[in-house]
């Protein structure tokens, strides 16, 4: 078994995943089965997601925890022939209901990618991109969204002198960071992250890291990552998944230490992955 | 050797040596046209000839020297000429241009060198450029002012370069008044005709309105017979003197000042003032409308033709490209269907450009113009306004030859935008048709300029066409001018392209036309560069604005 210091280790009060109560509940997913075509990607994922924390989905490449990920604010129907069987409840309304707004789902489930994807725009309009798109024009309006979110995914004080500038002109682990304001400007529930470190340098991915920790005191959170060590540092709840089934979701503490599965204790101690 | 093979400069040296193939044939080219076009401005040397023909006959002659070759002298025995000695293997001969039209029975004549006596470039000798009969070569002698003869006082040439300025300047208020206030109360008259005519097409021609058209038209017509009496007492003017020249066969004849446009020494000209006549000349060829069936003058016109058919293609084929490329690539489904069209739109480009002129006059010109023309223009009918060819149509034709251009390169521009910056946009909660509005469409403007670029550069040089759906030898009314509504798009134009055979083609005087050809070619090729560039420079901001990360 790998050792992690505790002290990384987020200390919470255990959550009881399988009764958790409704109110505490952001996410529901049910019997969720997902095919590309004839192959089959999700195999009845079923989970709760808690409110305000942060939940972290690990498993090997290709086990389908991206791909659970971008089920959540239906990503995933812009792949052509994907076929999506199951519910997966926000707030207690299915989400793949035909009634839904697609955009309206995505502007309460935000995202963020593996790599930083901003817009070939100024920092400024990168991070109102989302209010303008609600048709909010108001100069001041726009101006006090923009710092409180550059702030809430701190990077404010590095850019607040060039927020005209093009943002192409950031580092990478910046980008991201506009990126994640971009994404919390629009004041979304919940929060994805796919592997929202994996092309930043070490220092980035700590400054993200710390990021995250505070971003759950007003998102939910969930991100996927290939990063063992960053699950145990970031997350709540962790889901190890395996060849597209959700193998063992739990308490991130009793995941990494107790395992109940073998199969996450073999992907835990670096057995395969 | 093999190692030489193997260390790949042969392959090296043969694609350098491609590029330098290519630029040198491209320079080459450049370098000649602009040369032969740019020195037909030059002042040349005027020389007279003290000449001696076959029979020993003496005569003179006074010109320019526009060619010269060698002649083998068998074949000009054989022709039937003879020479008192032997003048070796080859006689050099000089083609002269004699001008004086109106006198001599050929303005170009080729001399041999063997007939030649001396040769002189006297200083008084003037070049008269006449807006009729081409130029005159002579030495001035006098000046007739209202029918009396001045007496010679000093240098004649200064008193006549104030003659001509005077005659030059009321020539002008006469054609300004002439094409201006005079063309817009014709224009005016016209349009109350056609007003008459659809109240008679409306059955609505009551007593009162015909007084009121009757009325009108009485206005104008005396608006006319005053603005006429002013162009006659200009033109009477202009016409008062006349200069007293001496030609080469030594008589005196007169010019009447109204024809004369400049006059120049130019054999008593230094350098510099060389340099501001060939400036001052370049500046009228662009500016001036042609004369004498458009051997002489300018080809201003044939300019703002080209110019205008283009931007007006430009404005209709780039939403029509890019609507269709954005459906090609972001709507249609990926299909047997979509790579049919897709083929089948790559392959427009390939069809022959004559067949979209034929296509143009048999859709654009007969059937749309002619519906337009039932529809909106009856009362012009059965002369056509919008159902014969112009701009217009000529515009349109060629935004369908274009077409595929754009789409295609709009296309290419599209697919190249990262699929994770779509999806940014898309997780933020924009819609498709949002996406596209705010990130795809702009960060493909580069490519979408591309596209126009390349389509410019086609429509600019493509004549054929253009000669079945709108160009004409010559417009002598522009598509845009001061009277409503200001743009006539069903106006014929010219255009530099079919200028240029025009000139070199159709002309009755060849060797007048030649260089022209030169010059025209080389304005054309300016015209086109300066379309690109300016089209390249805002490609060049868009892309910088939009560069997209590397990773």
């Amino acid at each position: 078994m790998i050792s992690i210091d505790a002290s990384l280790m987020t200390a919470v009060a255990k959550v009881d995943l399988k009764n958790l109560p409704p109110e505490q509940t952001a996410l529901e997913i049910r019997d969720l089965n997902l095919h590309y075509g004839d192959k089959q990607a999700l195999f009845d994922v079923s989970m709760k997601i808690p409110k305000k924390k942060v939940t972290a989905f690990i498993g090997p490449s290709g086990c389908g925890k991206s791909t659970l990920l971008r089920c959540i604010n239906r990503m995933n129907d812009l792949v052509d022939n994907c076929r999506i069987d199951g519910e997966i409840l926000l707030n207690g309304h299915n989400i793949y209901d035909k009634k839904v707004d697609v955009a309206k789902l995505r502007r309460n489930v935000g995202m963020v990618f593996q790599r930083p994807n901003p817009f070939p725009k100024s920092i400024y309009e990168n991070v109102v991109y989302g209010l303008r798109l609600q048709g909010i024009n108001n100069r001041r309006e726009l101006d006090e969204a923009c710092e409180r979110s550059l702030r809430g995914a701190a990077i404010w004080d590095e850019v607040k002198d060039r927020l005209h500038d093009n943002a192409f002109g950031l580092s990478g682990g910046q980008q991201q960071r506009l990126v994640i304001a971009r994404a919390i400007a629009i004041e979304p529930e919940v929060l994805l992250l796919d592997e929202p470190t994996s092309a930043l340098d070490p220092i980035s991915t700590l400054t993200i890291e710390e990021l995250i920790t505070e971003l759950k005191t007003r998102f939910t959170v969930v991100i996927v990552t290939h990063n063992m060590q960053q699950a145990a540092r970031v997350s709540d709840q962790t889901a190890f998944m395996y060849m597209g089934e959700l193998v063992e979701y739990g308490d991130t503490n009793t995941i990494f230490t107790t395992p109940r599965q073998s199969k996450t204790e073999d992907y835990i101690t670096g057995r395969y992955g | 050797m093999g190692k030489w093979f193997k260390s790949g400069a042969p392959w090296i040296w043969m694609t350098g040596g491609a590029v330098s193939i290519s630029l040198i044939a491209v320079l080459g080219l450049l370098l000649l046209i602009a040369w032969r076009g740019l020195s037909y401005f030059w002042p040349a040397t005027i020389y007279q000839w003290q000449m001696q023909d076959e029979n020993g006959k003496p005569y003179t002659l006074i010109g320019e020297i526009h060619d010269r070759e060698q002649v083998p002298t068998e074949r000009l025995v054989a022709a039937g000429h003879h020479f008192a000695a032997n003048p070796g293997e080859f006689v050099n001969r000089f083609l002269v241009k004699t001008g004086n039209r109106e006198f001599v029975s050929l303005d170009f004549r080729w001399i041999l060198q063997t007939d030649i006596v001396s040769r002189s470039a006297p200083v008084g000798v003037a070049m008269i450029e006449r807006s009729q009969n081409g130029n005159f070569y002579g030495y001035p002698v006098a000046i007739v002012e209202a029918g009396q003869r001045l007496p010679a006082q000093g240098d004649i040439a200064d008193t006549l370069q104030q003659y001509i300025q005077r005659a030059v300047g009321l020539n002008k208020q006469a054609e300004q008044l002439q094409k201006q206030d005079i063309g817009s109360v014709n224009y005016d008259l016209e349009r109350l005709r056609l007003k008459g005519r659809k109240y008679e097409l409306d059955n609505a021609l009551t007593a009162e309105r015909q007084a009121e058209l009757a009325q009108q038209r009485q206005q104008l017509q005396q608006k006319y017979q005053v603005l006429e009496k002013q162009l006659f007492s200009l033109r009477e003017q202009a016409g008062r003197d006349a200069v007293i020249v001496k030609d080469m066969r030594g008589q005196e004849v007169t010019l009447p000042l109204d024809t004369v446009l400049d006059v120049s020494y130019v054999n008593g000209m230094g350098f510099w003032q060389k340099l501001t006549t060939w400036c001052v000349r370049i500046g009228h060829f662009v500016s001036d409308d042609p004369r004498e069936a458009n051997t002489e003058g300018g080809v201003f016109p044939a300019i703002f033709g080209t110019v205008f058919m283009v931007l007006l293609m430009a404005i209709i084929v780039t939403p029509f490209g890019v609507i269709a490329a954005i459906y090609l690539h972001e709507y249609a489904r990926k299909g047997i269907l979509t790579k049919i069209i897709r083929i089948a739109v790559i392959n427009l480009a390939g069809v022959p450009s004559i067949v979209y002129g034929v296509f143009g006059l048999g859709f654009f010109v007969y059937m749309v113009g002619g519906s337009i023309d039932k529809l909106f223009y009856p009362e012009a009918l059965p002369s056509p306004t919008f159902g014969s060819p112009g701009v217009i149509w000529s515009a349109l034709t060629l935004a369908i030859l274009t077409l595929p251009v754009v789409i295609v390169s709009t296309e290419e521009g599209l697919s190249r935008i990262p699929s994770a910056i779509r999806q940014g946009s898309l997780a933020l909660g924009a819609t498709k048709a949002e996406t596209l509005w705010r990130i795809v469409i702009p960060m493909a403007s580069p490519a979408i300029m591309t596209g126009l670029i390349l389509a410019v550069a086609r429509a600019a040089g493509e004549v054929a066409p253009l000669m079945l759906v709108g160009v004409v030898k010559l417009a002598p009314n522009l598509p845009v001018d001061m009277n409503f509504p200001f743009v006539h798009l069903e106006r014929k134009f010219m255009h530099l392209g079919f200028h240029i055979y025009d000139v070199g083609f159709q002309s009755p005087n060849v060797e007048a036309a030649r260089p022209l050809v030169y010059a025209t070619s080389f304005l054309l090729v300016t015209v086109i560069v300066a379309l690109n560039l300016t089209a390249i420079s805002v490609r060049n901001h868009l892309r910088e604005k939009y560069r997209s990360l590397e990773n």
